[in-house]
């Protein structure tokens, strides 16, 4: 039986006026039959489902990747996503999580196993023979992309190491970097903290967990609850004190704002102060630059770079940042091909059943990358699993935006992913 | 800084911001989420039947505003534009059409309202569609095949062409396999028309209907001739079949309102205007007037994933967020009835007991779907003392008063008409606030 109440589902369920505008632009019901899209496994379905209810209606929702895009296009403000996120967990918590589900949503705990010996896990995550272990036994698709567990250490220990030379001011903001640029993509972490330090700002990178969404997505909400309160504790206080918490992963962030709470009904004071503290790195930055005070001495960077705006940040509402200021960078040829998703989906895309479906989806996407030219070296996009599958996807290296403007500052290396001087 | 904010991503809110963006201003469309287009044939109805007489519809649209409604109801948008200015809209749509790839043509009489075959046989009063409906044109009698697919809901070839030939349109009907156009054990016609996007498909369709098609006959299909490749998809079916072929709409999802909506948001893009879904304007910040000045709107702010809205500052705005059959207006139990953004004076009945006629297809319509927004020629929002509300402030389409655009048919037609003359406004008050300094 689920736990959680349907309220927010319930009250935008009877708004639905059935015009399937959602299933018209959902990506996943696009390729595959086993998804018969929003409206049905949705506000459809949901006429069927409530609490204590011995059989669902349907198992088609496991089949939602919660990308988001039917919020978006619904004309009447159906939260169609989250309706599907709760009648998964209904599912979990009636039949039980499966267990490679169970792995897949702890990636933290993955993430930080594999940062004990990096060179070994990478090996294992890499080889084609573990990896059709994996396939066989865990039904964890052997060709999804797995990252690379970093070999220069974590986020943190780089923070810890350079604490001498890292600035101090007055102005301060907090930092959430997620589980991906903790253990995989340091150089991430490391370009927002160059970035936000030209522009004069101390960067506080406080204790902090994942935040929960992988479990939320794979209907796992009780441990989801567990970890966003962990995360509520440690961040509500630098909140209340006034410091802008600002992440560069964009489902992390999400999930910090609006995910968590609306799936786990917690609507606390601490929950509303941490809500409102909370940005996308480059939605403050925008602010910042609103007030002019983001500094714009960047240098020219002359190249063609595909833009992919991940579907769990057009989720934030807020437009699209990162485009708005790697706008401002001279000489930067963005394209934006506004394609709805890239497929992943976090977890989804590494599950065995859905990996072609993944693929399938991205595929839009790949073309248009690959019909930008032989003059593009690379691609831009703001959420880590995204960019795995835009670089699976393309055979070309994905970057996220802050990696972008940290080079045209002069503070980094893109290509090499290192900061510059160092 | 943006010049324009047209909230709304309908047909009105569209060509607003085409005319204004193609006129030199900076102009952004945000929406709830994305409707209208998606929900209508994708035809231009602009007057379909008198209201008061459903009996038959007007031949000569134009001429019916120009010589009656003027006269009759002066009120309404289209008699505030005129004829004129409506005609000149229509031109520039039609010239727009062509360029985005999907032409739009009127009746072989030029002026003349169209009849179309409906789904169920009916024949429907528009005044343009898209040349891959325009075959379907009742005033021509030569015989038609309409073709079914086995297992596609919402079209019964048999349905179509009996209720036709009882109508004097010599019509017959066949059922081909679903499997022409899709693989999918379930599908709706949206993806049946990007399976015809891929030439081995058409192809294979094309085969199939030559097996069945008689000489002289013209085909009808349900809107099915492709998605992204329609142009490519109906011209090569069309030259192939060497036969008239023509679609019959279906259904939300629509697919030539789709259609519609793809390649004018694409155009859109091109042309530096973003079309953002998913942000609800849920806050308005403005000066009211005072005696005879009137107020100024300084920004709106939508919804985003955090307690802090999202604030869009612009020099005018343009509601075109549609009217009760729209997301525009809200209402409650007791009868009260609201514009959503700037809560702009309504001129609909706020008693629940007047909001309709007693039966539901009363042949006068309901005035709570005549009610809207009033507005000056300009189409600015005025009091009911014709007072003007806000300098910078418009409004277009379907969120007008005294126009009751489903019983009239003319919904696309004043959201056309309504756009470009806003548009046109903008960009002239534009002009205007240069020359003032």
């Amino acid at each position: 039986m689920h736990t959680e109440s349907w309220l927010s589902a319930g009250t935008t369920l009877d708004e639905c006026i059935k015009c399937n505008i959602c299933t018209s632009y959902c990506p996943v019901a696009a390729v595959t039959d086993l998804f018969p899209g929003p409206k049905y496994v949705g506000p459809q379905a949901q006429r069927f489902r409530e609490n204590g209810q011995i059989e669902m209606p349907d198992h088609a929702v496991d089949y939602c990747s919660g990308c988001r895009v039917c919020n978006e296009v619904c004309p009447t403000g159906v939260r169609i996503s989250e309706i599907n996120a709760r009648a998964r967990a209904q599912i979990v918590a009636k039949k039980g999580i499966p267990f490679r589900n169970r792995i897949l949503a702890r990636n933290a705990t993955i993430a930080r196993m594999g940062m004990i010996v990096p060179s070994l896990a990478n090996f294992v995550m890499h080889n084609a023979f573990f990896r059709g272990i994996g396939e066989k036994v865990m039904k964890v698709a052997a060709k999804a992309p797995m990252p690379y567990w970093s070999t220069q250490g974590t986020f943190t220990d780089w923070m810890r190491h350079t604490a001498p030379r890292r600035l101090k001011s007055d102005k301060k903001v907090v930092y959430f970097h997620g589980c991906a640029t903790e253990s995989y993509e340091p150089y991430v972490g490391k370009a927002a903290v160059l970035v936000l330090e030209h522009n004069g700002y101390e960067v506080i990178v406080p204790p902090q967990g994942c935040c929960g969404l992988p479990l939320l997505s794979n209907g796992e909400f009780g441990t989801a609850r567990k970890w966003h309160d962990d995360n509520l504790a440690r961040l509500a206080g630098f909140a209340r004190a006034g410091f802008p918490i600002v992440g560069t992963s964009t489902s992390c962030i999400l999930t910090l704002q609006e995910e968590a709470p609306e799936l786990l009904d917690i609507h606390s004071e601490p929950q509303q102060a941490l809500g409102a503290a909370t940005y996308d790195i480059f939605e403050w930055l925008r602010e910042l630059h609103a007030k002019d005070e983001l500094k714009t001495d960047f240098k020219p960077l002359k190249m063609v770079m595909p833009y992919h705006q991940p579907c769990q940040y057009r989720a934030h509402n807020i437009g699209a940042p990162s485009a708005d200021i790697m706008g401002l960078i001279p000489d930067l040829d963005l394209r934006n091909g506004h394609l709805r998703c890239c497929g992943i989906a976090g977890t989804y895309g590494y599950k065995t059943e859905k990996y072609d479906i993944a693929m399938a989806v991205g595929e839009e996407l790949f073309r248009y990358v690959k019909s930008q030219g032989s003059d593009v070296q690379m691609t831009a996009c703001d959420s880590e699993t995204c960019r795995w599958q835009l670089e699976h996807g393309t055979d070309l290296p994905s970057r996220h935006p802050i990696e972008i403007v940290a080079t045209a500052y002069g503070l980094y290396d893109l290509e090499k992913r290192r900061e510059l001087g160092m | 800084m943006t010049d324009i904010l047209i909230i709304g991503a309908g047909l009105s809110g569209l060509m607003t911001a085409y005319t204004a963006a193609k006129a030199g201003q900076k102009t952004h469309v945000i929406a709830k989420g994305l409707g209208a287009l998606h929900w209508t044939a994708g035809t231009v109805d602009l007057f379909g039947y008198p209201p008061g007489a459903r009996t038959a519809p007007i031949r000569r649209p134009l001429d019916y505003i120009a010589d009656t409604l003027t006269k009759e109801q002066p009120e309404s948008p289209y008699a505030l534009l005129g004829a004129d200015r409506i005609a000149a809209a229509l031109d520039a749509f039609q010239a727009l059409a062509a360029e985005i790839g999907l032409a739009y043509y009127g009746a072989a009489t030029p002026g003349d309202n169209l009849l179309l075959p409906t789904a169920a046989g009916a024949a429907r009063p528009t005044y343009l569609a898209p040349a891959a409906q325009i075959g379907g044109d009742l005033a021509r009698k030569d015989p038609m095949l309409i073709v079914g697919f086995d297992g596609l809901s919402d079209f019964y070839p048999r349905l179509v062409a009996d209720n036709l030939a009882r109508q004097g349109q010599p019509a017959r009907a066949a059922v081909l396999p679903m499997a022409l156009l899709t693989d999918r054990i379930d599908s709706n016609t949206l993806q049946q028309a990007a399976g015809m996007d891929d030439a081995q498909r058409r192809a294979k369709l094309i085969g199939a209907l030559q097996q069945i098609v008689k000489p002289g006959e013209r085909i009808g299909l349900p809107p099915i001739l492709g998605l992204q490749q329609h142009a490519t998809a109906f011209q090569e079916v069309q030259a192939q079949m060497g036969a008239t072929v023509f679609e019959i709409p279906l259904l939300p999802p629509s697919v030539p309102g789709t259609r519609l909506f793809t390649a004018l948001r694409e155009h859109l893009r091109a042309m530096g205007v973003s079309v953002d879904a998913g942000m609800e304007v849920i806050n308005a910040h403005s000066t009211p007037g005072a005696g005879s000045t009137p107020g100024h709107v300084a920004w709106v702010e939508s919804a985003t994933s955090t307690p802090r809205p999202y604030r869009h500052t612009a020099q005018r705005f343009v509601l075109a967020t549609g009217g009760i059959l729209g997301a525009g207006f809200n209402s409650d139990q007791h009868g009260r009835l609201w514009e959503v953004v700037f809560n702009l004076p309504l001129s609909v009945p706020q008693q629940r007991s007047q909001w309709f006629r007693p039966a539901f297809f009363n042949p006068e319509g309901h005035p709570v779907f005549a009610g809207g927004v009033r507005v000056n020629r300009a189409l600015q929002p005025v009091d009911e003392a014709g007072g003007l509300l806000y300098e910078n402030l418009w409004v277009v389409g379907d969120a007008l008063a005294n126009d009751d655009s489903i019983l009239q048919r003319s919904l696309e037609g004043t959201a056309i008409a309504t756009g470009v003359v806003a548009g046109q406004a903008l960009a002239l008050a534009w002009e205007g606030s240069l020359h003032a300094h």
